[in-house]
């Protein structure tokens, strides 16, 4: 062990001994130089970041504490935009709340699915390639042309409701029912659960299969296999497909603005609005600049939150296998 | 441990030998027993998500009547081919929609590998002070979400004088992005160093390294990150709706909203023409994956965990 390990930590001890200490030493002619071209190549980089990321957010920061139309000069207000949107916006908390609702059902909703359908193509199944293929599809469809197909297969007499016909039951208007809209939204996220579906497959055959056959030996059921190894393996990748996939559904926008679209849609708006159509309204439709602002950095402080809550609790379920080793 | 090592089995990777073995080749342990209750479920899923898809196929085949009255059905009982053509005609703008769509894509994905790859490589291989506090900050980059700086940006775009162009899309493309910096940096680590360190000693300078050794070598991050770039800019929605107005600007993914947004009140838009517009956002999306999914592959997507780890 110790002889392989030796060629990999030698050139990294050389690199280290060779680097000058910062500080005491004048870099050299050639390190100089190094370092030039450095800061050359990643310029594309520094210059994006400061014009389209720390400008605009300190531009941001500032904006939300004015009432600014972007046409007439701002008007400093202080935090009377966040005060507003928080005790005085009775649509910001609607859109706070639906925007929730859908992240927390439409997120394990697709990765439970994501892993059911995982576990079934990781069976000996013929044909896997075709299933896997069918699966994935729907992930691959831009968002617009998939709002566009839902608008119609969720249409009153479309085929969802037809299905239901078939048991007797008389289905919704989704789209323009109040009460349905969100789970119609729901409905059309879990048509991509496939993505999940294609990384945990890769992600299951990599498990060991003498830990099956050992289970094996000892009479473990093919359930219970997959509680006892399948899973257990399975979750730094289901934390990160939860992680993105929480973050993408604060996000929601494209299907939200399609679906129930504001004019001809008025009861699926008020039921289905979530924070970033919500913005893009203030911000697009009424030129309240410095309104959408505070919306934009309330709508950061939730993600945070909510990253930093799954974060802390990985320790408690993710297993990594390098830290049993 | 000593013993173990001088058996031939361990001498291989674990995880070589991991990938090499086919599943097939074994008896199935009860974990990977297909029973007819899996093909079941699998059929059933199966028909399930592709019934959508043979409703579009069944509505952008459908006749004007047919639309009108709103009688689809999901197996298609006309085939007005002629749909397909009737879309590049003089009723819709979709030939227009489609050329633009295909502009700002390729131009962003030109400015997204051109810039990347440099990005990445300088992070992978050069040295210079403060360069991993700049990485530090390039990973923090990604949790910033588009809403904060989507106002402002919008501002200074509105004064540059850039609305209903397609600049605001595609230039801020040629100044790289965090996470394709990141997919370069850790696909260079990966490569051997001896292959600059030799090109150093030919007396190539920094940049001749990059254009004539790392350049062709990052061909399958480059192409990975060129596909990543081009789905998001070819189904991109909010920042086409922020910024183009005119109809004769708009890529596809707008325009295809745009047709079924401004119909006539109490006139149901054209449906099936709708649809065959959706089929013509989808379709080159779904080739590009299949054509370039080995590159995916490649890339190892499925090691994404790696990153939050």
């Amino acid at each position: 062990m110790a002889t392989s390990t030796a060629p990999k930590a030698a050139p990294a001890a050389a690199e280290k001994t060779a680097s000058p200490k910062p500080g005491k030493q004048k870099l050299s002619k050639r390190r100089r130089r190094e370092a030039l071209s450095f800061y050359l190549f990643i310029s594309p980089w520094i210059i994006g970041f400061l014009v389209f990321l720390l400008g605009p957010m300190i531009a941001s920061i500032y904006y939300s504490l004015t009432d600014w139309d972007s046409f007439t000069p701002p008007r400093w207000v202080g935090f009377e935009n966040y005060t507003k949107l928080l005790t005085d916006d009775p649509v910001f908390w609607t859109a706070l709340w639906n925007t929730l609702y859908y992240a927390a059902i439409s997120v394990p909703l697709g990765l439970v699915i994501g892993l059911w359908l995982a576990n079934l193509l990781n069976k000996q199944v013929r044909a896997r390639k075709l299933f896997r293929t069918l699966i994935y599809l729907p992930t691959l469809i831009p968002l617009v042309a998939t709002a566009m197909i839902f608008r119609m297969v969720l249409a009153p007499n479309g085929p969802i409701n037809d299905f239901l016909g078939l048991f007797g039951v008389s289905g919704p208007n989704w789209l323009y029912d109040g009460p349905w809209v969100k789970p119609a939204l729901i409905l059309m996220s879990t048509w991509g659960a496939g993505a999940a579906t294609v990384l945990l497959l890769a992600a299951m055959k990599g498990i060991p299969r003498e830990l099956y056959e050992a289970a094996e030996v000892d009479g473990a059921s093919g359930m219970r296999q997959f509680w006892s190894i399948t899973l257990p393996h399975l979750t730094p990748i289901i934390f990160f497909n939860l992680i993105m996939g929480l973050i993408a559904a604060f996000q929601v926008f494209s299907q939200v603005y399609i679906l129930v679209a504001k004019g001809k849609n008025p009861a699926g708006y008020d039921a289905a609005q979530t924070m970033v159509p919500f913005l893009f309204d203030q911000a697009f439709s009424y030129y309240h600049m410095g309104y959408a602002s505070a919306i934009s950095w309330l709508l950061f402080l939730v993600i945070l939150v909510f990253t930093v809550i799954a974060f802390r609790t990985t320790r408690r379920w993710v297993f990594y296998e390098t830290e049993v080793k | 441990m000593v013993a173990t090592l001088a058996t031939p089995v361990s001498e291989k990777q674990p995880g070589k030998e991991r990938r090499s073995r086919k599943r097939q080749d074994a008896p199935a342990v009860r974990a990977f027993r297909a029973t007819p209750f899996t093909y079941g479920t699998l059929l059933i899923v199966a028909a399930i998500l592709t019934t959508p898809l043979v409703f579009v196929g069944s509505i952008a085949l459908s006749s004007d009547a047919t639309v009108n009255n709103g009688a689809f059905t999901v197996i298609p009982r006309e085939f007005h081919w002629d749909n397909f053509s009737r879309v590049f005609g003089t009723e819709l703008p979709v030939g227009t929609f489609l050329l633009n769509s295909v502009l700002i894509s390729l131009f962003s994905v030109a400015g997204q590998v051109l810039s990347s790859g440099l990005v990445g490589y300088a992070f992978a291989r050069l040295r210079a002070p403060g360069k991993n506090t700049m990485f530090l900050i390039v990973i923090a980059t990604m949790m910033i979400p588009t809403q904060i700086t989507m106002i402002p940006q919008f501002i200074l775009f509105r004064d540059l004088g850039w609305v209903n162009t397609f600049l605001p899309l595609i230039v801020p493309n040629f100044f790289s992005n965090a996470f394709n910096v990141f997919l370069v940096r850790q696909f260079v680590s990966r490569l051997p160093s001896q292959l600059d360190e030799a090109a150093m000693m030919d007396g190539l300078g920094f940049f001749g390294i990059y254009r004539r050794i790392m350049f062709p070598m990052l061909r399958p991050v480059l192409i990975a990150i060129g596909i990543f770039t081009l789905t998001h800019t070819w189904g991109d929605f909010m920042g086409p709706l922020i910024y183009l107005n005119d109809e004769s600007k708009m890529p596809l993914a707008l325009g295809v909203q745009y047709i079924t947004a401004t119909s006539q009140a109490g006139q149901a838009p054209p449906w099936n023409l709708v649809m065959v517009g959706s089929i013509l956002l989808a379709l080159p999306m779904i080739i590009v994956y299949y054509i370039g999914q080995k590159y995916l592959y490649e890339m190892d997507i499925s090691g994404g965990s790696a990153g939050v780890k």
